[in-house]
Order: C-alpha cells, then structure tokens, then sequence
C-alpha cells in the first residue's frame, strides 16, 4: 500500500507521475516494433557507393583463350550484367545454372570476372557447366575486383549500354532476386532500341 | 572458515587466468616499410576500415580474402607516398561510407555525437532540480535522536539495530 | 541481432528464426520488468530525507552516469538503423565513436566515486568536502603526471590521467577510512569494519586498477610481425627474441610443429616460449596455439606463421603489458560485490521498524 507523507492532489502531479512511469515501457514499445521490422533486411547489403557512377577504369587479360587484354571499354554498347565468380565459391556453382539460362534463354549480356582464381580451373570449370559470359575478365589478385568494390562472390552489376553501373546484388542470382534485375535491364534495352 | 573458503576461490579463479589457453588467430603477414613511421600509419589505418565482409571486424584482425586484399592495396598506397586522407578516400569511394569505423561529422550524425553529452546534462540538471527541493519528506527526530543517528551513520559499525 | 536488423558483436545467427525468437525473448523481460516498475515504482519511496550535498548525491550522480553510459552504447548501436531507416543513407558506428564517448565518462565517473567516498551519509558541508579532499587530488595529480616518467621515461597523457585516476580512488578511500576510525583505536576498528565496508572500498579501486590497465596496455603495447630463421634475433621494447630451434611433437590428437624462442631482458633469461603449429589429425585442420608468458607486469606473446624455403618463418611477437591488470580490477570488482553481500546485517531479522533508522549506511553500503 503506497504511503505517502503528504496528500496529494487527485489530478495534475499525480497523473503526470503515472504518465512519467509508463513512457519507459512505450519507448521500448516502439522501439521493439522497429527492430520487428528490421528482421530478414540483409545486413550484409552494404549499399554500393559505385552505384550512379561510371564502371571504373580497369585492366586485365581474358580467363580463356585467345587471351587478349581488356578495359572497362569492352563493356560499353548494351546494357549488360556483370558477374563476379569463382570455383571456390558453393554459391557461384549453384547459380550457375541460371545464368545459363537466362544467357541462352532471354539473351542476356553477361560479362564475367573471375575472382582469386586459378585458370586452369576456371577454364575447366566452364567447359564443364556452360559457358553464358560473352568474356571473362581473370583477375586473381582482386585487383579489378577492388576497383569494383566487390566484397566477395557472388556478385552482380547491372551496367547500362554508357557503362554507368545501375544497380548491384550481392548474393545468388536466381529466380527471386533476377525479377527486379531484369526489369531495369529490360527498361534499358528499350531505351537503346529506341533510340536506335 | 568462510574466509579461507574466499580464498581458496580466489586463488582457483587467479590459475585459471593465468593459464588461460590461447586461439588461433589471423595470419601473419610480414610487411615491409620504408620508414618505420608507415608501420604505425598502417596500423592506424586498418583498425579505423571496417572489412566488407566480416563487418565486425576491422581490416588488421579479419582474415577474409577482401581483408587481404585491402591491406595489401593500403600497403600499397603508403608506399606510393599517398596521405591516410588519399587512402581513406580510395576505400570510401570503392565501399562507401560504412568501411569507415569513424561516423563522418555530418548533421545527420550530429545527433548520435552530442547525445552523450546532451543526456549527461539532463541527468545531471534533473538531479540538481531534485536536490533543490526542500527535504520534506524527511522524518522530524529530536535533536537527542539526530545526535545518535549521526553518529550511527559516521562509524559503520556492525551494531545490533534491536537494543534499544 | 544477425536477423537482419543490426550487425553488432552480438551476432547471433544470421537467421530470422532466431531473430523473432530473441525479440520475444527481449520483450517478454525487457517489457515486463518495465511494466512492473510503471505499475509498482510508486510504492517505493524513501522515507528519509537527505541535503544536497551529500554521499546520497553522488551515488546518484553515479548512476546517472552509468545510465548516459549505458545509453550511449545503445544509441551507438542503434544509431545506424535509424538513419538508415530515415533514408539517412549507411553509416558504421565502431570503437572510434565508443571510445570517445565512453572514456570521459568512465573519467567523469572515477572522480565522482572519490568525491562520493569522501562526502557523508545525508549531508557534508561542501567547505569541508574539499578541505579533505584538496591533497588527494593534488598528490593524484602529481602522481599522475609522475607514472609515465617513472615507467617509459617520457609523457603521456592518457596513462596519467589513468595513474592519476587510480591514486585519487585510493587516497579518498583512504579519508572515507579514517574518518570511520576516528572514535577508536586501529585495529579495533578495522576489525569492526563490516565486509560490506570493504567490499565496497575493494570494488572502488578494482575500478581503477583496470583503467590503469587499460591506459598501459593501450599505449605501452608493441607487437612485430617478423620473419625469424633459427638464429635471429629480434629485440621488441626492453626484450629480446632469439629463436634457436624447431622440433617436431606428438600431441593426444594432433601433430604439432614446434618453435623454441628464448626471450631475455638486458641478458637474462626471461621465458622460453614454444609456440606451436598443430594438425589434428580428425579434420585435418592447422591451428597456431601461441606461447605465452604471463605475469601481472606484462605478457610476452609469440606465434608462429607460414614458414619459407629457407626455413625461416613468418612470427608474430608482443610485448603486452599491465594487461592482466585489467582482469585483476575485474576480479577485486567482483571480490568486492561477494563481501558486500557477505554483511550479516543482510541476514538479520528486522526487529526495529523505526524508518527513520533504516538509513543506507546501517543497512550496508
């Protein structure tokens, strides 16, 4: 039983006081709403900062044969895909397949960059699997994989036929995560064959 | 008896820190500097970049490929005679704002900085408004009463409350 | 919460399922103690007063302290999620920030314990709280200044504030101390000092034992990535590191590499250390296990690397020191909560209902 010395008033202080010991447990409320929300986001998503910008300048030889020397300007013409792979990775493996098919299937342009790889392997790799890349840019250093910015594999670039890079995934391109991919890149090719 | 009890816990407690085991870590690179002074350049360097990857560790402890990778390129860099701003520059440009451990100072972050300081002096405010108020709630003892009470509260003594 | 909401230290799996579990979790103790302090924290009420200028003050001052500290962690953590729920774009939020906001307070916090120790239950006259306490702060203060002279031979600012820190705690319970033996002689009085006395001086300057350690460690801490072949000698601060040899051992389920590094300072033995490169048999798996000599001084640390052609390996050596000071204040902190709570007066049957008597410092501190 509260006991207090003084009297107090039946409004003002005395609902004031009750208000004060409520809010705590409001806030947390709220805040356990917020992290409700927030459960599933990706936290491994960093938001790529080279998104809106020109893919960067690079250099590197192609992963199979003839093996000729190759820039960012091999990229530009169409709207394209670039994908970041690499026999050690599980995941590349298991999106292999769809990128097989939506290179043969629904034509799409994609590049490869071979990551911290070896090139007999890799080659091996696509003689094996198929191959859906137009070329593939060996890179076993990371270097043209730093310029990108790429955290690991795999990765995928949406690049625009000017070689601005329009949106990047980070993880396996398969039939959930392709949708949103592919409707920018459909609205890119449009916008080429108009304006041809 | 429950004082050596005490202590034979303590002593437990003291050998098992002292030989506590060790784990295994990241490997042992062995750069090479030109000026000893880049050494610790390049200590501060990869304790302040985030690793992309394993975004819970910064790039001097993470062993993850893109870890190697960066501080290999901020070797690189420092030898090329680039300024830690030139190099966190590179990093930030490639990976974004979130390599960076160090919050920028921008005002949208004005806020998480001045909170601190801000909360310490609303604790500290209220706690002075409080102590303003007149102690009315303070039982009223006879000076005789108040005289014991002080001197119970000086000693700290271990005295039986019950005697009266 | 690796669900998908924060990346903090405390990842936990990076898996939704667990994430709503931990959420339930958290609301079910979080909201529930919060809604019995909404509905009871009107029932408690302190029956005694207290002046301004009091050690009721500072405790509190204390805790609010510990509250903006305990805050500021969470905003922190929390901070990044907002923003970038706000459209506020990614930012990361890591030790820098932490530090900087934690370290002052903890520093506000460790000049407010002395202040507390040397204050009275109810009131102090605010003149005479700073008579007492004026030498420990200047002592504190020269001391301090003094450490890392007498340490390293040249100055630095953190591990004096740290040495200064640690002085003031001891000097002001050593007031606090006095004081409480002033009616009676020595001996009789410490003997009838609760332990819940000495709990809390013991906890108090465990505090400061770890900052000290943390200050020390922080700034005195050499470490070398080096390749050694068997010969070499590699000198680190005041110790050198001849490595002399490397064997092969057998262990219960894995065969190891070993190293042998004699460490010496100014030509004395100091350790031999074998650090070890293991292959369990079972996963076929390499695991350094470091060597370590440990001692409240310092620690001397060396782990071997890959090895070169010409037998020489990549090492890693480090001079730590003072850092087991740091679980040594941990460990008087924790010593010192065991004898406050080891007070008889907690096991003693209320007979006197008297509230005006109930005060904190007959109840234990």
């Amino acid at each position: 039983m509260a006991h207090q010395p003084q009297s107090t008033p039946p409004t003002g202080p005395a609902t004031r006081q009750r208000l004060l010991l409520v809010l705590p447990m409001l806030l947390a409320f709220a805040l356990g709403l917020f992290l409700y929300h927030g459960i599933g986001k990706d936290p491994n998503a960093m938001q790529s900062s080279l998104i809106g910008s020109q893919v960067p300048q690079f250099a590197g030889e192609t992963l199979l044969a003839p093996i000729t020397t190759v820039t960012q300007a091999n990229l530009l013409g169409q709207p394209a895909l670039v994908n970041v792979w690499a026999t050690w990775c599980p995941t590349c493996r298991a999106e292999h397949e769809f990128l097989n098919q939506i290179a043969s299937q629904e034509g799409v342009r994609i590049f490869g960059v071979n990551y911290h790889d070896q090139r007999a392997s890799a080659q091996q790799w696509l003689l094996e699997l198929g191959n859906p890349y137009v070329f593939s840019v060996f890179d076993p250093k990371g270097v043209v994989g730093i310029e990108l910015g790429v955290v690991g594999a795999p990765e995928t670039y949406l690049i625009d036929a000017q070689g601005k890079i329009i949106d990047k995934l980070t993880g396996e391109l398969n039939e959930r995560t392709w949708p949103p991919l592919r409707d920018q890149y459909l609205a890119l090719q449009a916008g080429v064959d108009n304006a041809q | 008896m429950r004082n050596s009890m005490c202590f034979g816990l303590v002593k437990a407690l003291m050998l098992m820190l002292l030989l506590a085991s060790s784990m295994s870590f990241a490997s042992i690179e062995t750069y090479q500097f030109a000026q000893p002074e880049m050494a610790q350049r390049f200590n501060d360097l990869t304790t302040v970049l985030r690793c992309p990857k394993c975004q819970n560790q910064n790039l001097a402890d993470s062993d993850s490929i893109i870890a190697k990778d960066l501080r290999a390129q901020v070797h690189n860099l420092l030898g090329q005679g680039q300024t830690n701003d030139q190099i966190t520059d590179f990093m930030v440009q490639r990976y974004g704002d979130f390599i960076l451990y160090d919050p920028p100072f921008k005002r949208s972050t004005l806020v998480m900085w001045l909170a601190p300081i801000g909360l310490l002096l609303i604790g500290l405010s209220v706690l002075w408004f409080l102590g303003r108020k007149p102690a009315a709630q303070a039982a009223m003892l006879t000076p005789d009463e108040q005289q014991q009470v002080n001197n119970l509260l000086d000693s700290d003594q271990q005295l039986d409350i019950h005697h009266d | 919460m690796r669900s998908g909401v924060l990346t903090s230290v405390h990842a936990f799996a990076s898996d939704p399922d667990r994430g709503y579990f931990v959420l339930v979790l958290l609301a079910i103790t979080v909201g529930g103690s919060l809604l019995l302090f909404a509905l009871r924290a009107s029932t408690v009420s302190s029956r005694v007063g207290y002046r301004f200028w009091s050690r009721e003050t500072f405790l509190l001052s204390n805790n609010v302290i510990l509250v903006v500290a305990a805050l500021t962690v969470l905003l922190g953590t929390l901070y990044p999620l907002l923003l970038d729920a706000l459209g506020g774009g990614k930012i990361s939020v890591g030790p820098p920030y932490f530090n900087a906001a934690f370290v002052p307070l903890m520093v506000l916090l460790i000049v407010a314990m002395g202040l507390g120790l040397g204050a009275k239950w109810k009131t102090i006259n605010p003149r005479e709280l700073t008579r007492s306490l004026t030498s420990p702060a200047l002592i504190a203060v020269v001391l301090g200044v003094a450490f890392p002279f007498i340490y390293d031979g040249q100055f630095n600012p953190s591990t004096s504030l740290a040495a200064a820190l640690l002085t003031w705690l001891l000097l002001a319970s050593w007031v606090d101390l006095k004081r409480r033996l002033r009616h009676q002689g020595w001996w009789r009085g410490l003997r009838q000092l609760n332990p819940g006395y000495y709990g809390m001086l013991l906890a108090h300057v465990g505090i400061g034992v770890t900052a000290l350690g943390i200050a020390v460690v922080s700034h005195y801490d050499q470490q070398e990535d080096v390749y050694m072949a068997i010969g070499d000698e590699v000198k680190l601060g005041q110790y050198e590191f001849v490595f002399t040899a490397v064997t092969d051992v057998e262990g219960p389920n894995y065969s190891a590499v070993q190293g042998h590094v004699t460490v010496f300072k100014g030509g004395q033995l100091v350790a031999q250390l074998l650090p070890q490169k293991r292959n369990y048999h079972s996963r076929n798996q390499v695991m350094t296990e470091a060597a370590i000599d440990a001692a409240l001084s310092r620690d001397i640390y060396v782990a071997m690397g890959e090895p070169l052609e010409n037998n020489a390996w990549a090492m890693r050596l480090h001079v730590k020191p003072m850092i087991r000071c740091i679980w040594l204040g941990g460990l008087m902190m924790a010593l010192g909560g065991v004898l406050a709570v080891w007070d008889k007066r907690y096991r003693r049957r209320r007979v006197d209902t008297n509230p005006s008597l109930q005060t904190p410092a007959a109840l234990g501190e």
